[in-house]
C-alpha cells in the first residue's frame, strides 16, 4: 500500500463546528456569480474553522483570502470538499499552505461530475418517477415519499460528507483502492435508471390512435363492414409500442442537437400534435 | 389573498431552490399550490406530468436550466385559477403550454442575479483583509433576498393580471386546440425521458435496460416500485460481470503507486 503522504488532523473541530460548517454549506450557492462561481460561498462556509485553526489576525486573513478563488462543484461533494479543506488547513505546515488549493481545484471537477450523475441524473428521476406515478393515481403520498426518499441523499448525506471528509478525507484520498467503488455505485445506479426509464415509457407516455382501417373483404364485398382498430391491433402485438417508438424518435432528435433546444422540441410537438388531433390521427 | 399566500410561497421556495435545495422539483411544488388553491388532485396531476416533461433538465456546467420553480408556480396556480370548471386534462393542458414560455423567460432574471453577485467579490475580499468571520455571515442575505424577488415578482405579476386572460382563452379558443393539447400533455413527457436517457445510456449494451424496463411495465403492468427492486438486482450482476478483472486491478493500482513513489520526493505534488 502506499504510504501516508499527508497526517491525519488531531480534531480542533468539535461536532459543534462541523454543524456551523454544514449551516454555512446549505447557502453556499446563493452567492454564485460569474465571476468566481461559489468562491465566496466556500470562503464563508469555511471561515469559521478558519477562525478556531488560525488564533492570528494575519494568519485568518490570509487563509480567507486563498478561499477566495473561483470554486464550483456539486452539492453534496461540496460538503467533503469542505472538511476536507478543513483538515488539510489543520495540518499542513505554514510553508506548503499552497498545495491546498490545487488539491481543491483538483477534486471539484471530477466530483461534480460524479455528483451530477449520480444524484441529479440518477437518484432524482428514480425517486420523481416513483412519486409521480403514484401521485398520477391522486395520492398525496406520491410527492412525500419523494421528498422523504430525495431529501435523505440531499440533507442528511450533505451533514455526513462533512464530518466524513473532515474526519476520513485524508486516509480516503490516501487509499486509491476507494476509487472503483465510487464507479461501481455509478454503474449500479446507472443500470436502475435505465430500468426505471423503461418503465416510465410504458405508463408515462400515452400515444393512442383513433383510426380505423376498413377491410375491404372479399366475402361480403361491402367496404367498411369489417372495421379494425389500429389502436387494438397495435395493443395486441405490443402494448404501448408508440409509446415507444415516439421516445426512440425524440431521443435520437435530441441526440443530434445536443439536448439544448428541448425546450424548443416542446413547442414543436405540441403544434404537431394539436395539428394531428385536429385530422384525427391521434 | 390566495395570491399572496403563492408569492410569498414562491419567494420562500426561490431561497431554497439555491440554499437547502428541499422543493426544486415539480412534483414537490404543484402539489402545494393545489392544496393553496383547494384542488390538490390537478395539482397532484400538473405536479407529477410537469416532473416527468423536466425529468432530464438540470444545469450542467455554464448550461442553465430553465427556471422550473418560477414556471411551476405560475403554470399550475393559472391552470387551477383559469379553469373554474374545467376538467383536470384541461388543466393539465394549460400547465404544460404555459410552463415552457414561463420557465424560460424567468431563466433570463438568474442570469440577471448571478451578474449582480459579481460585486459579492469585493466585499467578501474586503472582509478577508480583516479576518472579519462574524461579518460574513451577512454575505449571503442580499442575493438571498434577490432571488427570493425574481421568483415572487413574476409569480405576482402573472397570477394577479393572468388568470383573467387564462380563463377567457380557454372559453374562447376552439375545443379542437384544447382537445390537442390535452394530447399533448401525455406525449410531452418522452422529452423529459429522452433527456434523461441521452445522459444514461453511455454504452449501447444498456439499452437492454429500457427494454427490461418498458416490457416489465407494458406487458406485465407492475408497478414502478417493484420494478425498482428487480433493477437493482440486474444492476448488481450486470456490475458483477463488467467489473474489470483482479488482474488489470492491481496493475492500476500498482501504477497508481509508481505514481506516488515518483511524487513522494516532491512532496507539494499532491498527485491524484
Amino acid at each position: 500500500m502506499t504510504e501516508e503522504k499527508l497526517t491525519v488532523p488531531e480534531h480542533k473541530l468539535n461536532n459543534r463546528d462541523l454543524w456551523r460548517m454544514f449551516m454555512r454549506l446549505n447557502t453556499m450557492r446563493i452567492t454564485l456569480n460569474y465571476e468566481t462561481l461559489q468562491g465566496v460561498g466556500f470562503m464563508r462556509a469555511i471561515a469559521p474553522a478558519l477562525a478556531k485553526i488560525y488564533p492570528d489576525k494575519k494568519d485568518l486573513s490570509e487563509a480567507m483570502k486563498r478561499h477566495l478563488v473561483f470554486y464550483n462543484s456539486h452539492v453534496n461533494f461540496d460538503a467533503v470538499i469542505l472538511g476536507l479543506t478543513a483538515a488539510m488547513e489543520e495540518t499542513t505546515p505554514p510553508d506548503e499552505k499552497d498545495g491546498i488549493n490545487p488539491l481543491k481545484t483538483g477534486l471539484m471537477g471530477p466530483l461534480a461530475g460524479l455528483g451530477d450523475s449520480l444524484i441529479k441524473f440518477t437518484w432524482l428521476p428514480i425517486v420523481g418517477s416513483i412519486g409521480a406515478s403514484i401521485a398520477f393515481g391522486g395520492s398525496i403520498f406520491g410527492p412525500i415519499l419523494m421528498f422523504i426518499l430525495y431529501n435523505i441523499i440531499n440533507m442528511g448525506a450533505r451533514y455526513y460528507a462533512v464530518s466524513f471528509g473532515y474526519k476520513k478525507g485524508i486516509d480516503f484520498l490516501n487509499n486509491n483502492q476507494q476509487s472503483d467503488v465510487i464507479q461501481r455505485i455509478s454503474t449500479i445506479a446507472n443500470v436502475v435508471g435505465l430500468m426505471v426509464v423503461g418503465a416510465l415509457i410504458a405508463t408515462v407516455v400515452k400515444v393512442q390512435t383513433p383510426l380505423k382501417i376498413a377491410v375491404h373483404s372479399n366475402v361480403s364485398s361491402k367496404v367498411g363492414s369489417n372495421v379494425i382498430s389500429l389502436q387494438a391491433m397495435f395493443d395486441k402485438i405490443m402494448p404501448g409500442v408508440l409509446s415507444l417508438l415516439v421516445t426512440i424518435a425524440v431521443y435520437y432528435i435530441l441526440k443530434k442537437t445536443n439536448g439544448k433546444h428541448s425546450a424548443m422540441l416542446i413547442v414543436i410537438m405540441m403544434v404537431l400534435v394539436v395539428g394531428l388531433s385536429y385530422f384525427k390521427i391521434l | 389573498m390566495k395570491v399572496f399566500i403563492l408569492t410569498a410561497l414562491a419567494f420562500l421556495l426561490g431561497i431554497d431552490d439555491v440554499s437547502t435545495k428541499m422543493f426544486r422539483r415539480p412534483l414537490l411544488i404543484a402539489p402545494i399550490v393545489g392544496i393553496i388553491l383547494g384542488n390538490l388532485q390537478a395539482g397532484l396531476v400538473i405536479g407529477a406530468t410537469l416532473e416527468i416533461m423536466w425529468m432530464g433538465i438540470g444545469d450542467v456546467g455554464a448550461y442553465m436550466a430553465p427556471d422550473l420553480i418560477t414556471g411551476t408556480m405560475i403554470s399550475t396556480s393559472l391552470a387551477i385559477m383559469g379553469n373554474t370548471n374545467g376538467s383536470i386534462s384541461t388543466m393539465v393542458a394549460t400547465a404544460i403550454t404555459l410552463a415552457v414560455p414561463t420557465s424560460i423567460l424567468a431563466q433570463q432574471l438568474l442570469v440577471l442575479i448571478e451578474t449582480i453577485n459579481c460585486s459579492l467579490n469585493g466585499w467578501a475580499k474586503k472582509l478577508a483583509d480583516k479576518a472579519d468571520v462574524k461579518g460574513t455571515y451577512w454575505l449571503t442575505w442580499p442575493p438571498a433576498l434577490l432571488y427570493g424577488f425574481t421568483r415572487a415578482f413574476p409569480t405576482f405579476l402573472a397570477l394577479q393580471f393572468g388568470a383573467g386572460a387564462i380563463q377567457t382563452a380557454i372559453n374562447d379558443l376552439p375545443k379542437f386546440i384544447i382537445n390537442g393539447l390535452s394530447t399533448a400533455g401525455s406525449i410531452i413527457p418522452s422529452v423529459g425521458i429522452a433527456l434523461l436517457m441521452m445522459t444514461m445510456l453511455k454504452k449501447g449494451e444498456l439499452w437492454m435496460f429500457v427494454i427490461l424496463g418498458f416490457v416489465l411495465s407494458s406487458y406485465l403492468k407492475l408497478d414502478i416500485l417493484p420494478i425498482t427492486l428487480i433493477a437493482l438486482v440486474f444492476a448488481f450482476l450486470y456490475e458483477r460481470a463488467t467489473r474489470e478483472p483482479q488482474v488489470a486491478k492491481t496493475a492500476s493500482t500498482a501504477a497508481a503507486t509508481e505514481n506516488v513513489t515518483d511524487s513522494e520526493d516532491d512532496e507539494e505534488d499532491y498527485d491524484l
